[in-house]
């Protein structure tokens, strides 16, 4: 490769998410999956993170915590 | 319980890819071949991946975090030899015959494809614009916002109410302007040094998470010996645009995500 171009080493996941989710060749393989909007898939992840306390209390929480330990 | 696994698209190219370098990376990364070209491809399993699965774990931002991360790692060490087409999050195959059958059904196009990829990258450049650095940054240089100023000084409180208003109005329309112009005069200067360029949809401040607006969301198809031309554009810009409260985000080279589009229609980017 070029080594005159280095790419900068601060890409945020955003530019990765804006890119790998958005854009790319689409042809509909074996498995048809709908990807969502980055948009709505971002604001439904952190809209999901916000709520996730919410959600256990809501859950009563007796099977809530196994993938819930990092923060 | 069955195991079923599924084949995960990662790329396409028209030389054998080199996978040495993804060892360790992901489990059961491989090729295969088919008309003259090579989909890299991994084996992933249907609990994750599937229909039912992938629809749970979208909704996980740990899991979408590392499984983009990943697809965009395999992508790049490919291509650090070859030119790639990169395919979207979640292309996904039952069988090695069919990912072969795909790459015979598409294979003309693909080949266009990397026929017009050759020897070009794709870099991406953001613009995000702080609206009071960039309003006190008119403040200093526009002549009507002065003069308005001036009458204000001189006026009686009704009078100098009205005048207010006005400056405010104008102070909205110049900044918008200011910011029209910034996001065309990059675009275009850019463009110019380009092959192809793309304006993609801006992204929410909800989704960017910084407190200044987007007002360019651009990707550039540059040919690998302009790419020195292009680098001393976007410094210039940088010079003439930061500190007026407009900044520039330029980062690849990336796959070239944003100029694979298939000519037929059919699975179009939108």
């Amino acid at each position: 490769m070029n080594s005159a171009v280095v790419k900068s080493k601060d890409v945020t996941l955003l530019e990765i998410l804006d890119r790998v989710l958005d854009k790319g060749v689409i042809i509909s393989g074996d498995v048809v999956i709908s990807v969502a909007d980055v948009d709505l898939i971002y604001l439904g992840l952190k809209v999901l993170l916000s709520s996730v306390e919410t959600m256990e209390k809501l859950r009563g929480s007796p099977f809530a915590s196994p993938m819930q330990e990092a923060k | 319980m069955t195991e079923k696994q599924l084949i995960y698209l990662y790329c396409v190219t028209d030389r054998e890819p080199e996978l040495k370098e993804t060892e360790g990376l992901v489990d059961n990364l491989y090729f295969v071949c088919n008309n003259g070209l090579y989909a890299v491809a991994g084996k992933v399993e249907d609990e994750e991946f599937g229909q039912e699965g992938l629809k749970q774990n979208m909704a996980d931002f740990e899991w979408v975090k590392a499984k983009a991360s990943m697809h965009e790692r395999i992508i790049e060490l490919v291509m650090a030899n070859i030119d790639v087409i990169p395919f979207k999050f979640g292309t996904l195959f039952n069988t090695d015959a069919s990912l072969k059958a795909m790459l015979g059904q598409y294979g003309q196009e693909f080949k266009a494809i990397l026929r017009k990829l050759a020897y070009k990258q794709e870099w991406g450049l953001k613009i995000y614009c702080n609206p009071e650095k960039l309003k006190a940054s008119l403040g200093n240089g526009d002549s009507e916002i002065l003069k308005i100023e001036d009458e204000i000084k001189s006026s009686s409180v009704g009078k100098a109410f009205f005048l207010k208003k006005k400056k405010d109005e104008l102070i909205e329309k110049t900044l918008n302007e200011k910011i029209n112009e910034c996001g065309q005069e990059s675009f275009e200067l850019l463009k110019e040094l380009s092959f192809e360029a793309h304006i993609n949809r801006l992204l929410l401040k909800e989704v960017t998470e910084r407190d200044d607006d987007m007002i360019l969301n651009s990707a550039f198809l540059v040919g690998k010996d302009e790419v020195g031309d292009f680098h001393n554009m976007v410094d210039t810009l940088r010079m003439h645009y930061e500190g007026k409260g407009l900044l520039i985000d330029f980062t690849g080279p990336w796959p070239p995500y944003n100029f694979c589009g298939l000519s037929s229609g059919k699975g179009q980017n939108e």
